[in-house]
């Protein structure tokens, strides 16, 4: 059972292999929900068979209406994301090097991370009314904590070598920063930004489910539960699933090894 | 004793400069004051709720619903994680399963649980359930597979039945990892408890406070329970963890009281 993925497997079988590895358990998945829905006498307006399922996904592909609700998330994932990626960057290079920031900014940050984001989402809402600012607001809330206390940390963990190495060679202050600090704590920089989107994703689903923003992915499964569309909640969950998976995987990962082995930040084995 | 209040005075320094901030913004004008009232409101609004009873009620169905779910998660996430570490057809199965389910937000199938089970608890503690799940499932799997197979080879040697096998090797060496998976998982379950119950709960809960709260514009209210949901938390997080932290694992020598 245990074949090793050496080199000797030529690229293109162990790409099929992992294919089929991903693709039969889902198809196993698949046939145990469609038998037990058929065995239990569901109704298949509320348990829609899998065909269902990916016709309609199919339809919705075809005719556009998808791709819109994708692209509009993905609209406010991005804003969102930007002004966390911004807030939480300055915050945590801040409080890593001021001593003064850290101490004003510290018990604020304690005292947000046990709410929830979305328990903001009423708030915003009464202030700025139903549409996407409460949506992108919340978004930009849930990423920017971690982001903050991650950078935190990354920048009070740049080697003190490096510093005092550039101290003793006149390179100080304002120019210390930018050319030591700031690129050491690149990797929890990076790595901020992708329990950031860890965060932001989910958050903007729920932004939109809540906060009636009449398109988006959030409020297609949303909207879907007056129509009892349930094979239309079916594409929903599975397009968030797919997309936020691309987010992770994809962008980030890429980013990642782009920037971190180019570096030489990371050492083999580091995530 | 003026060293202490200096700092007390330095601890609530933060929180009195944002606070002042937002009293100027809710005093402005800029909002209606039923928008942003006072934070004198809000604290009589905070007090009042928590004198009669009200907040506190919120908090309990929350932490109710909450602990049923998280409960439900922690038991089907180790089952899962110990056989798919142990099991590698059960391995194979659910390892794409697995790796779907975990970036789904939770949220995300809600209204597919409020259409199969109608409004109220049902839906709410199966997200809870749902979202706390999946991390802890990744983390047991990880810390079993982890276990030193010496372990588990002198307990064969020693004719150890399965369900011993399970509850006395393969738990404890696993639970380290066991326990970090079941902290994220606590607080995805708080985080989904939370937005279940503002969609998904009928009359009871923070969330449902808050929303209920929104929607007849008493925006004090909001804020106060926003400040329950944040004390509530709070003491979740510190209460529950650390004490388990403790007890278990600094105890039995597998870490030395280091987090995470």
């Amino acid at each position: 059972m245990a074949v090793p993925r050496s080199g000797a497997e030529p690229r293109w079988r162990s790409l099929v292999r992992s294919l089929l590895d991903t693709l039969i358990p889902l198809i196993i998945l698949a046939a145990i929900w469609q038998g037990s829905v058929w065995i239990a006498g569901l109704p298949p307006k509320l348990f829609p068979p899998v065909e269902a399922i990916v016709e309609r996904g199919f339809a919705l592909a075809a005719n556009g209406v998808l791709w819109m609700h994708v692209s509009a998330t993905l609209a406010r994932l991005l804003f969102g994301f930007l002004l966390a990626a911004v807030i939480g960057v300055v915050m945590g290079l801040a409080m890593g090097r001021s001593r003064r920031v850290e101490a004003f900014c510290l018990p604020l940050l304690s005292v947000l991370m046990p709410i929830p984001p979305l328990a903001w989402v009423p708030l915003f809402i009464l202030w700025f009314g139903l549409g996407n600012m409460p949506t992108i607001l919340l978004v930009a809330f849930a990423a920017s904590v971690p982001i903050a206390s991650t950078v935190w940390t990354g920048v009070r963990s740049v080697n003190e070598v490096w510093i005092r190495a550039a101290a003793i060679m006149g390179v100080e202050g304002r120019e210390a920063f930018w050319k030591v600090v700031l690129p050491g704590s690149m990797p929890s920089v990076l790595s901020g930004l992708r329990l950031g989107m860890g965060r932001a994703w989910p958050a903007v689903v729920a932004g939109e489910m809540i906060a009636g923003t009449e398109s988006g992915l959030g409020w297609m499964i949303f909207a879907s539960r007056e129509f009892l569309s349930t094979d239309v909640m079916f594409v929903g969950i599975g397009m968030v699933g797919l997309v936020g998976l691309f987010l992770e995987r994809v962008v980030f990962q890429t980013l990642e090894t782009r920037t971190l082995k180019r570096w030489g930040l990371v050492s083999e084995g580091a995530s | 004793m003026s060293k202490f209040a200096w700092k007390v005075l330095r601890a609530l320094f933060p929180f009195m400069v944002v606070g002042l901030a937002y009293e100027i913004f809710a005093r402005s004008g800029f909002m209606k004051p039923v928008l942003a009232p006072s934070l004198l409101d809000v604290a009589a609004t905070f007090e009042r709720m928590v004198m009669s009873g009200e907040l506190p009620r919120h908090a309990a169905a929350t932490l109710l619903r909450m602990g049923i779910g998280f409960f439900l998660a922690a038991a089907a996430g180790i089952l899962l994680g110990t056989l798919m570490a142990r099991i590698r057809l059960v391995d194979r199965l659910l390892t794409p399963v697995v790796g779907i389910g975990l970036p789904i937000p939770g949220l995300a199938w809600v209204p597919l649980f409020v259409l199969w089970f109608g409004l109220g608890e049902k839906a709410t503690i199966l997200l809870v359930a749902f979202s706390a799940t999946f991390p802890i499932i990744v983390n047991a799997r990880m810390g079993v597979m982890a276990i030193n197979p010496i372990w588990i080879r002198a307990a064969r040697i020693m004719e150890t039945p399965p369900s011993m096998l399970f509850w006395k090797v393969m738990l404890p060496g696993a639970l380290p990892l066991i326990l970090s998976g079941l902290r994220v998982g606590l607080a995805r379950a708080w985080r989904a408890v939370i937005a279940g119950e503002m969609i998904a709960a009928t009359s009871l809960g923070l969330g449902w406070a808050i929303f209920n709260a929104m929607e007849v514009l008493n925006t004090d209210v909001v804020i106060a329970v926003i400040i329950g949901i944040g004390i509530t938390g709070y003491l979740v997080e510190t209460l529950l963890f650390s004490m388990i932290e403790r007890r278990y694992l600094v105890r039995w020598g597998m870490m030395r009281g280091t987090r995470e």
